[in-house]
């Protein structure tokens, strides 16, 4: 182990004992002169001068040790020190604006890594492959585009019999939410996020119980008790980490259900999200827990993914053609090849992808936004090393007096150009510390953009090992970077001109490396701003569009309805009653049922067939559905084309109705009245199931930047399909501001049934908003980096201005002296100023073309090449760089030529 | 300078550690004694640059082939830093040496052949 103190303490007596030796070999050859009769005085020196430079010896001797590049690096550190502490101005700016920049990129890595880098806390992550690409999502009961749901039986089928893995487990492909009581407890309900996991899931990562056991392969088995795994946060924050939790019993959705015990703290499932899973459940419970529409034994409901461990010495693409064919083989000997064309299915997409994050849907969603946010982040940083460098370089020309006594006193160019990058490398640590601080607080604020409405997001905004090492790297690159200019223009001083020229400057080739640095700022600075415009315009064009439905004063509220035992007849009273009592709450002026809400995530499609109109063979035609109660259309606000809306008018026994949107009536029956012709769910037979009685404008359910999808609406009371007249959503309008109304809700809802709980209860403006995450992090970001980036430029070009100025007091002293009016010196500093500026535009508007272009695939409804946001881009940099250049351009015009040209 | 100063020769660094190494032979001695020994042996030809003596000295210690102890001079009252050989820095020399009468050997066949022959 190396020891600083011991490592001083053995330099310092080496040092005193070379000392000690010199001088006695001194002493000597004295002593030895002045035997010979030479006088003592004159001994010592003549002994002196025969020995020649003791200091050179002693350099020398020093220069032996394996240690004098420490010794050197500390020499250059010191002196750096001492020049930093001598000019606190400047290194106060410059640390800032460092901090500024390293804290801007430390923050993104940590998203980058916490997101994208990052492994799953457990065992061997690298092992573990997704069967499938998880682009797929939720319950399909027909073809997928990149096969990665799987129905259990299929499951069961693959699991059985892939000798490349050791272990596969299956897991539903999106959380769901469950009512959970405790039995002492008398309150409501609460709801918890929850996932039905293989018994084998649990082995499968490795992962072990904090508290009591893991789910196991024995609770998977047909007819084993209902049992789950509660998730360490959701025991602590929920439970307060009550031990008796573990082992007692939860009323879930009316079942009763034994806790078996608590997960490790660090595990939050096979999924980075936002509120993660809170209980997880055995896939054999899914029957017992959901007795309405259960998929565990539906060979054809495709609604699990799965993730293997790879064996030893297995290759994926072995691996992968294996289970690709034998999911081949299972679909053909299904009936009906499970809803797949023989072509489809000899086209199957299916691919393994490493599942070392586990699954991939965040970091699908965030991957572009956050690689782009990477890049935005290193121009702010290259934007802010431009700045240090000039400020360098400014002061680099102050001190080449200092520099040229240096060379010619023999300082070495080697030497001069490691003190420079020393003193930058050091000032960039210091930056670096000051930048990770800041980081710390950004990613909180980051984290709370990205995740907008989660209540818990399982990603720590403390920066990490590989976060710190980030910043450390970064720094010392940083520092490396911007002290190139100023090592190089040092390290070309020549001494003899520096010396003469001393006192007068007027050569004008100093400044072209910080021209160049300006031309830089200005460009990068463009391209910044461009991209920031682009990203708020698409934002705003997001949030703004026309969704089809009106957001104020409308609130939607999801409820855990899981209504079995109730008989169907029952459910229209259950309904009419819910209907009566949510309107009679004060403020509520309107209140509706129904499946789904518009833009809340969920999604209803199936095959129709339009009466008359009979589907060519081999084309299939499909609509989104939902089923919905009398006033829907009223509460949100949607626009009534022809015919009317679902109303009291549809019971269970009038005539079986459906109001359609404009495009199911643009793609399905165009150039005719759809009002009065008829249509059904499935094939032919049921072609006259539904009457059409209305037109909708369209609504965005799903998608807000695609057009809305082909849609049906099915009156709740009549809905037949499944679990489709089971109710999920409420929506209300109410009066005034929709607040505070989850209490009152609850009691209402208690007060028609206990079992009702309400899960969540938000405004259409917050749920629309949440749509946007990711654009909105994208934007905001963007426009605090731009802002950032044109601060730093504008910093920059008033410190270089503001220098030029400096440095032609005299000049300009002589030419008002000469006569020439404010007004020209003034123009003549502001055009000095703004040469390189108009040079950066000039190179930075066919980039900002070129950024914009690669970044169009996630704008929306505003091109690439914006011509209001590469105006406003322009304009903005323009007149800030004016205005930064103008203060210094108004002090030169009012120099006193007098005293300009006394003080030389 | 002098006439004696044009009849010295500067010394290669390998050929002074060699040198020092042979001085050492003899037992111990402080650096001003090796200069001495060095000077006088080659009648004064061979004139060692302290400049160069102390960081050699220091060079072949580190490479442990001579090691150091302070001790009083037998004649003065005053401590020296004694150099002495080390196994290691006989097999050193010892090689070095060889070497040397090899290249001494063919330089001189090569300066006078007819000699030789």
């Amino acid at each position: 182990m190396f020891q600083w103190r011991d490592f001083w303490h053995s330099r310092g007596k080496e040092d005193a004992d070379l000392e000690k030796e010199l001088r006695a070999h001194l002493d000597l050859e004295a002593e030895e002169r002045q035997e010979s009769g030479t006088s003592p005085t004159e001994a010592r020196y003549a002994a002196r001068r025969a020995f020649g430079n003791t200091t050179l010896v002693k350099e020398d001797v020093r220069a032996l040790s394996p240690w004098v590049w420490l010794e050197i690096v500390i020499q250059d550190a010191r002196y750096g020190l001492r020049q930093l502490r001598r000019s606190p101005g400047f290194t106060i700016v410059a640390v800032l604006t460092l901090a500024l920049g390293i804290g801007a990129n430390t923050a993104i890595f940590t998203l980058v890594h916490a997101i994208l880098l990052k492994s799953l806390p457990v065992s061997h992550p690298e092992q573990l492959y997704n069967l499938g690409d998880d682009r797929e999502c939720c319950a399909i009961s027909g073809s997928q585009d990149s096969f990665s749901l799987f129905s259990y039986p299929l499951y069961q089928e693959i699991r059985d019999h892939a000798p490349e893995f050791s272990e596969i487990a299956a897991f539903r492909s999106h959380l769901l939410n469950v009512s959970v009581r405790r039995s002492r407890d008398n309150g409501f309900a609460q709801p918890f996020r929850a996932q039905y996991v293989s018994g084998n899931y649990f082995t499968l990562f490795g992962v072990g119980a904090f508290a009591g056991r893991a789910l196991a392969p024995s609770d998977d088995e047909p007819g084993a008790a209902t049992v789950a795994v509660m998730s360490y946060r959701a025991w602590q924050a929920r439970f307060a980490s009550d031990p008796s939790v573990v082992g007692g019993t939860l009323t879930v959705d009316r079942q009763p259900v034994t806790i078996v015990g608590v997960t490790s703290p660090s595990f939050f499932g096979e999924n980075l999200t936002g509120d993660p899973a809170e209980l997880w459940f055995a896939l054999a419970s899914e029957p017992a827990l959901n007795q309405i529409g259960s998929h565990l034994n539906q060979p054809d409901e495709y609604w699990l993914y799965t993730i293997g461990r790879l064996g030893p010495g297995v290759r994926p693409g072995q691996a992968q053609a294996r289970i690709k064919s034998e999911i081949q083989q299972w679909i053909a000997s299904r009936p009906g090849r499970s809803g797949y064309r023989r072509d489809e299915l000899e086209k199957l997409n299916f691919s393994l992808t490493p599942a070392n994050g586990g699954i991939q849907n965040l970091q699908f969603y965030y991957a572009d936004a956050l690689h782009f946010l990477a890049a935005v982040s290193a121009f702010v940083l290259l934007i802010a090393c431009a700045n240090i460098a000039n400020l360098l370089l400014a002061r680099r020309t102050a001190s080449r007096l200092q520099i040229a006594v240096r060379v010619a006193l023999g300082a070495s160019r080697a030497r001069l150009v490691r003190q420079t990058l020393t003193e930058g490398v050091l000032l960039a640590l210091f930056g670096g510390a000051a930048g990770v601080l800041l980081a710390f607080a950004g990613t909180r604020a980051i984290l709370l953009l990205a995740f907008h409405g989660a209540d818990y997001v399982p990603v720590d905004p403390s920066p990490s090992l590989p976060v710190l090492l980030f910043a450390l790297a970064v720094s010392v690159l940083t520092g490396v970077i911007f002290s190139m200019a100023p090592a190089w223009v040092g390290s070309h001083t020549r001494p003899l001109e520096s010396l003469r020229g001393a006192g007068r400057s007027l050569t004008e080739s100093s400044t072209l490396p910080q021209k160049t640095l300006l031309v830089l700022q200005a460009t990068l600075s463009l391209v910044l701003l461009v991209g920031a415009g682009l990203a708020t315009e698409s934002l705003r064009r997001l949030e703004n569009q026309q969704f089809g439905f009106q957001t104020r004063g409308r609130l939607m509220v999801k409820v855990d309805s899981d209504l079995a035992g109730y008989a169907p007849e029952r459910l229209p009273t259950l309904y009419q009653e819910l209907q009566l009592h949510l309107s009679q709450i004060p403020g509520v002026l309107s209140a509706s049922l129904s499946l789904n809400s518009p833009m809340e995530g969920s999604n209803w499609g199936e095959p129709v067939s339009i009466a008359g109109h009979p589907t060519q063979p081999g084309a299939q035609q499909g609509s989104s559905l939902s089923s919905v109660s009398a006033h829907y259309f009223e509460t949100i606000g949607a626009r009534l084309v022809r015919g009317r809306f679902i109303d009291e008018r549809d019971t269970p026994t009038s005539r079986h109705v459906a109001v359609i949107n404009e495009a199911f009536a643009r793609k399905y029956l165009p150039n005719e009245d759809p009002l009065g012709q008829h249509f059904g769910i499935g094939d032919a037979v049921h072609a006259g199931d539904y009457e059409i009685v209305g037109i909708v404008g369209d609504i965005k359910y799903f998608d807000a930047r695609s057009a809305a999808n082909v849609m049906a609406f099915l009156p709740l009371m009549q809905a037949r399909e499944d679990n489709s007249n089971i109710f999920h959503e409420i929506q209300l309008l109410v009066a005034g501001s929709p607040q505070n109304m989850q209490a009152i809700l609850q009691r209402t809802l208690a007060s028609v049934d206990p079992n009702l709980t309400v899960i969540r209860c938000i405004t259409f403006d917050d749920q629309l908003s949440r749509n946007f995450n990711s654009d909105r992090l994208v934007a905001r970001l963007t426009t605090l980096y731009g802002v950032l980036a044109l601060i730093l430029a504008c910093v920059g070009l008033y410190g270089v201005a503001a220098y030029t100025v400096a440095r032609r007091t005299s000049e300009i002293g002589i030419r008002m002296a000469l006569g020439a009016p404010r007004g020209t010196i003034i123009r003549m500093m502001l055009r000095v100023a703004m040469s390189p500026i108009g040079l950066g535009l000039l190179i930075g508007l066919p980039l900002a073309l070129g950024g914009g272009h690669a970044i169009a695939r996630g704008l929306y409804g505003v091109k690439s090449y914006d011509p209001f946001v590469l105006g406003t881009a322009v304009f903005v940099l323009c007149t800030s760089s004016i205005i930064a250049a103008v203060i210094p351009a108004r002090r030169a015009a009012s120099i006193d030529p007098i005293q300009a040209l006394r003080i030389e | 300078m002098t006439d004696q100063a044009a009849d010295r020769i500067d010394l290669l660094q390998g050929t002074l550690d060699m040198l020092i190494l042979r001085t050492l032979r003899f037992g111990p001695a402080h650096g001003h004694a090796i200069a001495k020994h060095i000077q006088r042996t080659s009648d004064e030809v061979l004139q060692v640059e302290h400049g160069s003596l102390y960081p050699a000295l220091h060079r072949l210690e580190r490479k442990g082939w001579i090691a150091s102890k302070w001790e009083k001079a037998k004649d003065r009252n005053r401590e020296f830093k004694y150099y002495r050989l080390t196994p290691g820095g006989k097999k050193h020399l010892a090689a070095q040496e060889s070497k040397w009468r090899q290249i001494a050997a063919a330089i001189a066949r090569v300066m006078s052949p007819v000699q030789d022959v």
